[in-house]
């Protein structure tokens, strides 16, 4: 019986071949704008988490400080809840940490190679869990008791916070224009579907009268419609696949080429794998279905 | 086998299909249904398959009231009817077995169980050498044939053939009544809808005439009136 079915779904498929193939491209492109935003998204997010990465708080120590009092420093740096992680950096890596910390401002790089002895003490570099912490790590470093040891706390986040504000905002519009891409092409891809049924009632409307008269039951007579659009996801969606990783194969160098980190793509969508594609899957066949029983109540009279 | 009682059937804007229809057709018997174009046969037929829901009365088939019968069980009732339209409804594209076998396919029917099935059938209504043949193979009367083979495919007990004859010239037609009437014979009680005057006299079976959807006369060995 079920084979039977899946031989009269194929046989629609066969004789509405050009209207299948409008269908699954349709369908195909539909899944590519929703793939797309999921990929302009994690692209966003991966950015504004490599750049706050670079974010962090760096006291310099007086050159002269009890290295006790340094550490016991550390220390009570380190209990505070809002702290992911501090590093010391001695006094002798100091300057060769200090360089590449601002390797892109020549004016510093500059000013410190004038001086011939190292003009730095040790460093406490704090990196917090959150980027809004850093206010409140930076207020418990500036009490009375800590001034005669340290020299400088440096927190520049100015130009940070301006790029990640500028990438939610990117986001967000990028959302918006998504979400209104994919709710055309869902009512596309509806119509589409729902026309594809259409037609292939009507091509088939002599062997459906037989069917009704002869005494097969309802569902026998829709089950390959309905085997046809789920075939038509999957066959869209298998299509996106092949065609989706090898674009993000020859795009990642040149993607993190341009954003100055790795995005690793083709490891976020290898690992959720199952998650994406299989709910576009799910999201494409339950529009098919959906617009197929819309066509069959008003069609098939069954 | 099946019983109309009081049985109206008012189609929208107040056409009139059937009006106060009583009919009691016994197991095994031979019934002609004859009236004017528009006179309500097509309608009856369409009652007994339940196509159309009566707007009053009972209509039952064996033992089973049907007048307000579910969906879902209309194919188990259409599955005890053989039914045969005058517009043949044959598939282009599939042979003569392959258009017979359909029916049994349709229904779940095990492949087996089909092949066996099929030339048993197509040997009653003498096709047995044709069945490779497309229905555009065949003349007008073998392709009425098989259709009356298709409608046989579940056994049933009860055959109902809407104007069988009415696109065939009269030596067809009347092999298509000697078919009926064999069929018959094997104890399936039959439903003749016909305009056709000749035939129906030379049936001497009963014959039940409508006009304006209503029963006019119901005659045992009836004649054509009109
Ligand atoms: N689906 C329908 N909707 C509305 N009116 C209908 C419908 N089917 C039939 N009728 C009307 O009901 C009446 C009886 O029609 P029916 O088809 O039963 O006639 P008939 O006796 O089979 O005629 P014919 O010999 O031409 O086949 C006619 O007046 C027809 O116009
Ligand atoms: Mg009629």
């Amino acid at each position: 019986m079920i084979f039977r079915i899946i031989k009269f779904a194929f046989q629609n498929f066969y004789r509405n071949f050009w209207l299948a193939l409008v269908t699954i491209t349709i369908l195909t492109v539909a899944l590519f704008s929703i793939t797309a935003l999921i990929t302009l998204n994690v692209i966003a997010d991966k950015s504004i988490k490599s750049i706050e990465e670079k974010i962090d708080i760096s006291i310099y120590f007086k050159k002269d400080a009890d290295i006790q009092r340094i550490l016991a420093t550390k220390m009570e740096v380190s209990k505070l809840p809002e702290v992911k992680k501090t590093t010391l950096i001695n006094k002798k890596d100091a300057l060769n940490w200090f360089r590449q910390k601002h390797q892109n401002d020549k004016a510093i790089l500059s000013s410190v190679d004038i001086l011939d002895e190292n003009p730095l003490g040790d460093v406490l570099v704090i990196k917090a869990k959150n980027t809004n912490d850093y206010q409140k790590i930076l207020k418990f470093l500036s009490e009375k008791k800590y001034d005669d040891i340290i020299d400088r706390r440096d927190f520049d986040n100015k130009d940070h916070k301006e790029i990640i504000a500028k990438i939610n905002a990117i986001k967000n519009k990028v959302r918006k224009i998504g979400y209104i891409i994919i709710g055309i092409f869902s009512f596309i891809s509806i119509l589409i579907v729902f026309n594809t049924v259409r037609i292939a009632i009507y091509t088939h409307r002599q062997e459906i009268a037989i069917m009704k008269l002869v005494g097969a039951t309802n569902w026998f007579i829709r089950a390959p419609f309905l085997v046809e659009e789920v075939f038509y996801a999957f066959l869209s969606s298998m299509i996106l696949i092949s065609v989706f990783y090898p674009l993000l194969n020859f795009l990642e160098p040149h993607l993190n080429y341009f954003l100055n980190y790795n995005v690793d793509l083709l490891n976020y969508f290898k690992n959720n794998f199952f998650l994406i594609f299989g709910s576009e899957f799910l999201v494409i066949s339950f529009i098919n279905v959906f617009s197929s029983f819309i066509a069959m109540k008003k069609y098939l009279k069954v | 086998m099946v019983e109309l009682k009081n049985v109206s059937k008012i189609y929208p804007h107040n056409v009139v299909g059937l009006k106060n229809v009583s009919i009691n057709i016994k197991p095994k018997e031979f019934v002609s249904i004859v009236g004017q174009s528009g006179a309500g046969k097509s309608t009856l037929v369409k009652l007994l398959i339940a196509e159309e829901r009566p707007s009053s009365g009972q209509i039952i088939i064996g033992d089973w009231d049907i007048t307000h019968i579910r969906r879902s069980r209309i194919p188990v009732l259409r599955r005890q009817i053989g039914v045969v339209f005058q517009d043949f409804k044959l598939l282009p594209q599939k042979t003569v077995f392959e258009n017979v076998a359909f029916a049994a396919q349709v229904c779940g029917e095990k492949n087996k169980k089909i092949k066996e099935l099929v030339p048993k059938i197509l040997n009653i209504v003498g096709l047995e050498d044709k069945s490779h043949r497309y229905p555009q193979q065949l003349s007008g009367g073998e392709r009425q044939r098989v259709v009356i083979a298709r409608s046989l495919i579940h056994r049933p007990k009860l055959l109902i053939a809407d104007e069988p004859t009415g696109n065939l010239d009269s030596i067809n037609a009347k092999e298509i009544i000697e078919l009926l009437l064999r069929i018959n014979e094997h104890n399936t009680t039959v439903i003749l809808v016909t305009h056709n005057k000749e035939i129906v006299n030379s049936l001497k079976k009963r014959v039940i005439t409508i006009a304006e959807g209503e029963v006019i006369s119901d005659k045992e060995k009836g004649r054509y009136i009109l």
